[in-house]
Formats: structure tokens, C-alpha cells, sequence
């Protein structure tokens, strides 16, 4: 019996031991731990003398986490304030963000990298109201370059909630090689060039699809990724969602998903796939491509429209690319599509303030430009850092970038997942329903009707 | 003349061969062909964890690597913190492993061995936390691990494996049900107490179990990417699901798909070796049974 206690007596000594080592390796350092003295100091946070820890919460992968080569310098000017770098995979962002806002750790600073949207963010009420701190601390866009039309996109009824710090657009990009052996003129990268519309891309489009029995011979002109699926129609002048949607934080009053007007601009989509012949269907893009993966890269597309961050992977390319302009659908005002990544401050942050100093060093020209190299072609919005991107990638060249974001920022508009609330689901939704159209089985006229009553449905919730 | 002649009329082997039948044959090949499909996909892994980045975008893939990229095992230390990962991941799924041993079998022993009032409630209780999805208790159990302060520690992901877990409790429990009391009853006679007959005659008859858990609960806490992602803050505290996570995390770049099948390889490696150990285990467990 003796024995038996003193094997039990044992195992729970070498169970206590191994828990309390593994708890005494954590240090001091934990967000949780900041968070806990914030509680404390909250009082006295924003005075010079005391020392305070803020968290940007971004995605674990290089062209997020260089930020951590930022700090030291950052650190430097601000003796006072630390920060740490939390991060999540791109697939657990979101998740991980709800709960260390659920369990009392939120982070300070993070932007909208995950499924969610800026207008998801804000319905929720998670957002910390900049407004007041830009007053106080006199801060201009224009001290940073940052166009004021930029600044717009995260001001929901005069409150900013957000200051963007990336920006991409939507581009094309194309293979020179298979241009050549088609013989073919480069499309141009001017967006004032009138030539170039939808029509003249499906033409060149034509001249370089070969369909054939052996799929390693077979490639295609173009592929049309333009934007989200949902807002594909804006591309040719049809609007899915109400006006009111841009000015009350993305709540549409309407939708507009069954309209004549918004089937036939999918139908001209659809289209270049099944009438034209000229587009690969999802099928054979996953089948060349892989999961995720773009069949433009394995060298089987000739045009491929899309955003700007195709162009970050282009000096891996096994052939020449090009960019050019995205021609003109018929929208005399939008053409291309913007994804303006801003830096928010989260609603529970204990040092707004401090945050604020910290989002600030990030846009200063300097460090904007430093980025771009670091994080291997983010494209920032300081206009004058820019001019450093569009030099950023081989064989490219650079008056051809800078015509295209231009071009792209005079006919853009921002991206509709930052804009929408619930955009997550609406999104997933979208896809799931427009599929059996992808694939050839289902018509449009079937399966508009259906994604109108189920957009209606998740936006009133 | 006369060789050719020889060699032209082989005399026939003097014993009969053995009959074939066709069934046999038919199963021999449907197996071989299976195997080769089920290899296929850990062929293509291997092969493209060689390959360099420009060859792993080409279409159609090649089947062999035109250039073999040995380096690749090396670049992946120097891409993530691998070798750290790979410690972590050791550290956590062992403890795990240990803890949910320990836990498990103390508690399925006291399900298994014992009747006493509410039984069948308290094990239908505990069957039914089985029905409880992750993402129900995650938000509350983050709450209570932050408030003991073991958040960015590895005590969140080792800890609940010490409390026992539904699934294994009902297996190792279904076990020791098998067990004959003639054996409990003579180790009762030799004075023995529940607790050393819990060691000495109930666990060393269940290898097989015991194996079985083993291997459940280590390829859980192996495979394990949203806990370590929620708790975990400090890369050098990263498990080695949440960095492959992470080298597919842009998206704005192409993954290095050679590099996370690099990753694989070596990731599978414990597994396998885990498997081939408890395998032999399974058998041992029933030569030592000594019940006959």
C-alpha cells in the first residue's frame, strides 16, 4: 500500500515539476501579461515616463512579419513604448483575432488581413474611433503622401476608423513569350488608349488559345479574376449592391443580384468561357494549377487580370511578363479594383495613443520605402515611396507600373470585401452557389434569383 | 549441336508447381496496383521536396526531379526556425502523450473496475463531452487560461491531456472489461491494492490499448494547428503545424510548395517511427497476455 502511494506520490511530483518548468519558461513577455499591467497603468498611459507595450496582430508570413525589422529603429526615437508582433496563419487569422478580443488580450494595432472586411470589423463594433487622436495630434495625409481619396475609404460619417498604409490594385498581367509566338502586339499599359476594350482583349485572346486533346499542349488567352465574384458586374456598369452601401458602414438598404442588367454582365463573363472558348473553366485552372495555385504561373495563360500582388512573385516566373492596362468593359468611371490595407486600432486597446505614434512611423516615406524591400513588393500608398515600387521588379519596366497604378487609382474603386458588412459569408455563399454556373451545369438565370434571397439573408443579420 | 539440343529440350522441373488460382492472382494485382495508387501521393511529396522552385511550377510535373535540390533540407532550417519547431512540437506531443496515458487509464481502470451508484450516468456524462465541438468551449477556455496567466506557455496544450479524454477513456475502459477478474482476484489474495493492480496487472495486459491511445493522442497533438495557434504568441514557442501554416500563409505570393513538402517529410517521421514502435507493441501485448 505504502508502495502504491509512493508511485502515486511520484507521478504527480514529476507532473508538477514538469508544469511549473514549462510555465517558468514563459518569462514576462506574454501578451497576456501586458495586457494584465495595462489594466493596472491605464490611468497613467500616454505620460513619457512609463513604458508601454503595444501587440500588431498580422499574418505569419514574410510579407507581414518584416515589420519586426521596423522595431528596434521604431523603439529608438520612442523609448517609451515597446511592441511586440503577434501572428496567426492566414486560415486561423480571424479566429484567433475574435478570441483575444473575447478573452480580454486584444491586440492594438492590426488591419483587416483575414476573411473579414473592414465594414465586418466596424458593424461589430471593434473598431477604436481615430478621429479625436488625428485632431489632437494634428495629422495630415498629405505630410505622409497619402492621397485624401484614400483616406475617404475608412471614414464611415466623418470618423476614421482606419489609415491605409498598402495599396493594391487590379492589373493584367501577360505572358511576352507566348505573345511572340502568336505574333502579337503587347497590350498597352496606358489606360487613356482607347483601342483597348474588352472586345480587342478577347480578340488577341482568341489568337492565342489552342484547345487540345493533350492538356500539356493546351493554353488559353486570358483568365478574368477581376475583383470578387460578386463584384464582377461593376467591371461593365452594373451595380449588385445600392448606393447607400458606401456611406452607412456597408449595409446595403438593396440588392440588385436578379437584375437583367447584372445576369447579362456574368453572362459576358461566362461567356469568354463557354462561347468564346477563349478562358480556361475552374476545372482545368485547378487541374493545371493546383490548390491555389494560378494557372498563369504554369505558363498556360496569355492574359491573366488580376491584383496587384501577382506582380510580387514575378521574378520567379519561368517566362517574360508584362503589365498592362485593365481594358475598358464598358464603366467609363471603374476599371480597376483597389485593395487599400489600412492600419486599424482596435476598440479595447489600452494605448490608443502610443498605437497611433506607431502607425505613424509605418507610413513615414522613409520606412515606406524601406518596406518595399523588406517585404519583397508591397506596394505602399505613399505616393512618393511609389516610386521606389515600380522599380521593384526585373525585366518590368518601371513606366509601365507606374502607368497602370495611375491609371488604376483614377479608375479604381475600393475592393467590395472591405466595404461590405458580413463579407465573410456572403463571400462564401458566392461561391458556393455560382459554381454549378463554373462548372457548366447550372444557368445564370437559375441561380441569380437564389444568391439575391441568401445576400438579403446574411446582411440582415 | 548437341548443347542447343540440350538446352532446346529443358527437361521439366521434376515437382508439380503449385496451382494458381485465378482469385489469388486477381487479389495479388488488385493489391499491388492499390499500394502503388496509395504510394503515389507520398512518391509525389519526396519527389517534389527535391525539386527546385522553378521546376515545382512546371505543368505537366515532372516525376522525377530533373535537378536534385538536396539543399532544400537545409534551406528549410533557414527559413523557419524548424529545428526549434520540431523540438516544441517533441516537447508538447510527448507530455501529451504521457498525460493522456496516465489520465486516461487511471480513470477507464475506475469505469471498468468498479460498480457503484450513478455509474452508467457519469460515464454517459462523460461520453457525452465527446459531442462538444472545439470551437464551443474555445473562447471560454482561453478566458480561463489567460487568467492563469499560461497564455504564450505550452501549459494550455500539455495540461488538458492530464485530465483524461473521452474517446480514450471509453476505449481503454472497453479493454479492461476484457480482463479477467480471476487475475484482479488473485492479486487481491496476494495483498496487492487497487492502485498496484492498476500498474502491475491491469496496464502491463493492455500493450495493445494502451498502444492504440498512444498513438491517437501523439498524432493528435502532432497535427494540432488551432490551439497552438490561439495560445501560442512567441515564434520560438511555435509547434511545427502553425510555421507549415505559415509558409502557405501569403496570399500574395506562390507557396514554397517544396519547401512544405520538405516540411512533410520530415514531419511524418515520428509517426512512422511511433508506429513501427507501438506496432510492436500490439504484438508483444498479446503474446504476454497470459490468458490462455
Amino acid at each position: 500500500m505504502n508502495k502504491n502511494r509512493k508511485t502515486l506520490a511520484t507521478v504527480l511530483a514529476a507532473t508538477t515539476l514538469i508544469v511549473t518548468t514549462l510555465s517558468g519558461c514563459s518569462g514576462g513577455k506574454s501578451a497576456g501579461n501586458v495586457a494584465g499591467e495595462a489594466n493596472g497603468g491605464a490611468a497613467n498611459s500616454g505620460t513619457n515616463s512609463e513604458q508601454v507595450t503595444i501587440t500588431h496582430y498580422t499574418i505569419d508570413s514574410e510579407d507581414r512579419t518584416f515589420i519586426e525589422k521596423l522595431i528596434p529603429e521604431f523603439e529608438k526615437e520612442h523609448p517609451n513604448i515597446k511592441v511586440k508582433v503577434e501572428k496567426a496563419p492566414y486560415e486561423q487569422f480571424d479566429s484567433k483575432l475574435q478570441t483575444l478580443i473575447a478573452g480580454g488580450k486584444s491586440p492594438d494595432v492590426t488591419s483587416h488581413y483575414g476573411y473579414g472586411g473592414f465594414a465586418e470589423y466596424y458593424n461589430k463594433d471593434m473598431l477604436f474611433d481615430m478621429t479625436d487622436l488625428i485632431k489632437e495630434d494634428g495629422f495630415k495625409a498629405a505630410d505622409y503622401n497619402i492621397p485624401d481619396d484614400l483616406m475617404k475609404i475608412y471614414t464611415v460619417k466623418d470618423h476614421t476608423y482606419g489609415i491605409p498604409v498598402n495599396m493594391y490594385v487590379t492589373l493584367m498581367l501577360y505572358n511576352k513569350d507566348m505573345f511572340d509566338a502568336a505574333q502579337l502586339s503587347y497590350p498597352p499599359s496606358d489606360y487613356e488608349d482607347k483601342s483597348w476594350t474588352f472586345a480587342a482583349m478577347v480578340d488577341k485572346a482568341k489568337k492565342m488559345t489552342v484547345v487540345s486533346d493533350n492538356i500539356a499542349k493546351t493554353q488559353y488567352g486570358v483568365d478574368f479574376t477581376w475583383a470578387e465574384r460578386d463584384m464582377r458586374p461593376l467591371y461593365f456598369g452594373a451595380e449588385p449592391y445600392s448606393e447607400d452601401t458606401w456611406t452607412n458602414g456597408g449595409v446595403p438598404s438593396e440588392t440588385h443580384f436578379d437584375s437583367p442588367k447584372v445576369i447579362a454582365a456574368y453572362q459576358k463573363l461566362f461567356d469568354l468561357i463557354f462561347k468564346d472558348k477563349v478562358s480556361p473553366n475552374s476545372e482545368w485552372s485547378k487541374s493545371v494549377a493546383g490548390q491555389n495555385g494560378d494557372p498563369f504561373v504554369a505558363g498556360k495563360i496569355g492574359m491573366s487580370i488580376g491584383g496587384s500582388w501577382n506582380l510580387a512573385g514575378a521574378n520567379d516566373f519561368p517566362f517574360k511578363i508584362g503589365v498592362a492596362a485593365v481594358p475598358w468593359g464598358g464603366n467609363d468611371k471603374v476599371r480597376s479594383t483597389l485593395y487599400v490595407d489600412p492600419l486599424l486600432i482596435l476598440k479595447d486597446s489600452k494605448h490608443p495613443k502610443e498605437a497611433f505614434e506607431w502607425i505613424k512611423y509605418l507610413l513615414t516615406t522613409d520606412v515606406q520605402e524601406k518596406s518595399i524591400e523588406l517585404s519583397g513588393g508591397n506596394p505602399p500608398v505613399n505616393t512618393e515611396a511609389a516610386e521606389v515600387y515600380y522599380k521593384h521588379f526585373e525585366g518590368i519596366d518601371p513606366a509601365d507600373v507606374k502607368k497602370v497604378y495611375e491609371g488604376a487609382i483614377k479608375y479604381g474603386y475600393e475592393s467590395y470585401n472591405h466595404l461590405i458588412t458580413n463579407y465573410s459569408q456572403i463571400n462564401d455563399m458566392f461561391i458556393n452557389e455560382i459554381q454549378p454556373v463554373e462548372t457548366g451545369h447550372k444557368t445564370l438565370e437559375e441561380v441569380m434569383p437564389v444568391i439575391q434571397k441568401k445576400v438579403t439573408e446574411i446582411i440582415k443579420r | 549441336m548437341s548443347i542447343l539440343k540440350a538446352t532446346g529440350s529443358r527437361p521439366s522441373l521434376s515437382r508439380p508447381r503449385p496451382k494458381v488460382e485465378p482469385v489469388k492472382v486477381f487479389s495479388f494485382i488488385t493489391l499491388v496496383v492499390t499500394t502503388f495508387l496509395m504510394l503515389l501521393p507520398l512518391f509525389f511529396m519526396v519527389s517534389t521536396s527535391l525539386k527546385s522552385k522553378r521546376e515545382m511550377l512546371k505543368f505537366p510535373p515532372t516525376f522525377l526531379p530533373e535537378s536534385w535540390q538536396w539543399s532544400n533540407y537545409k534551406d528549410i532550417f533557414d527559413t523557419l526556425q524548424f529545428g526549434t519547431m520540431y523540438m516544441n512540437s517533441l516537447i508538447i506531443a510527448g507530455l501529451s502523450v504521457f498525460g493522456t496515458l496516465l489520465s486516461s487509464a487511471l480513470v477507464a481502470y475506475g469505469f471498468a473496475r468498479y460498480r457503484g451508484k450513478g455509474n452508467q450516468f457519469w460515464f454517459i456524462l462523460l461520453l457525452s463531452t465527446m459531442m462538444l465541438p472545439y470551437p464551443a468551449i474555445m473562447i471560454p477556455q482561453f478566458v480561463l487560461f489567460s487568467k492563469m496567466n499560461w497564455i504564450d506557455t505550452f501549459l494550455p496544450l500539455i495540461v488538458p491531456a492530464f485530465f483524461g479524454s473521452a474517446y480514450n477513456i471509453f476505449l481503454l475502459r472497453q479493454f479492461f472489461t476484457t480482463l479477467p477478474d480471476e487475475l484482479f482476484d488473485a492479486g487481491r489474495i496476494d495483498g496487492c491494492g487497487e492502485l498496484r493492480m492498476w500498474r502491475t496487472i491491469a496496464l502491463p495486459l493492455s500493450g495493445p490499448a494502451l498502444a492504440t491511445v498512444a498513438i491517437f493522442a501523439f498524432i493528435y497533438s502532432w497535427n494540432d494547428l488551432l490551439t497552438p495557434v490561439l495560445y501560442l504568441s512567441s515564434s520560438e514557442k511555435f509547434t511545427l503545424p502553425v510555421g507549415m501554416a505559415s509558409l502557405t500563409s501569403s496570399r500574395f505570393r506562390i507557396p514554397p510548395w517544396h519547401l512544405l513538402m520538405v516540411a512533410s517529410v520530415l514531419a511524418m517521421v515520428p509517426i512512422v517511427t511511433l508506429f513501427a514502435v507501438a506496432q510492436k507493441q500490439f504484438v508483444e501485448g498479446i503474446v504476454l497476455t497470459g490468458i490462455k
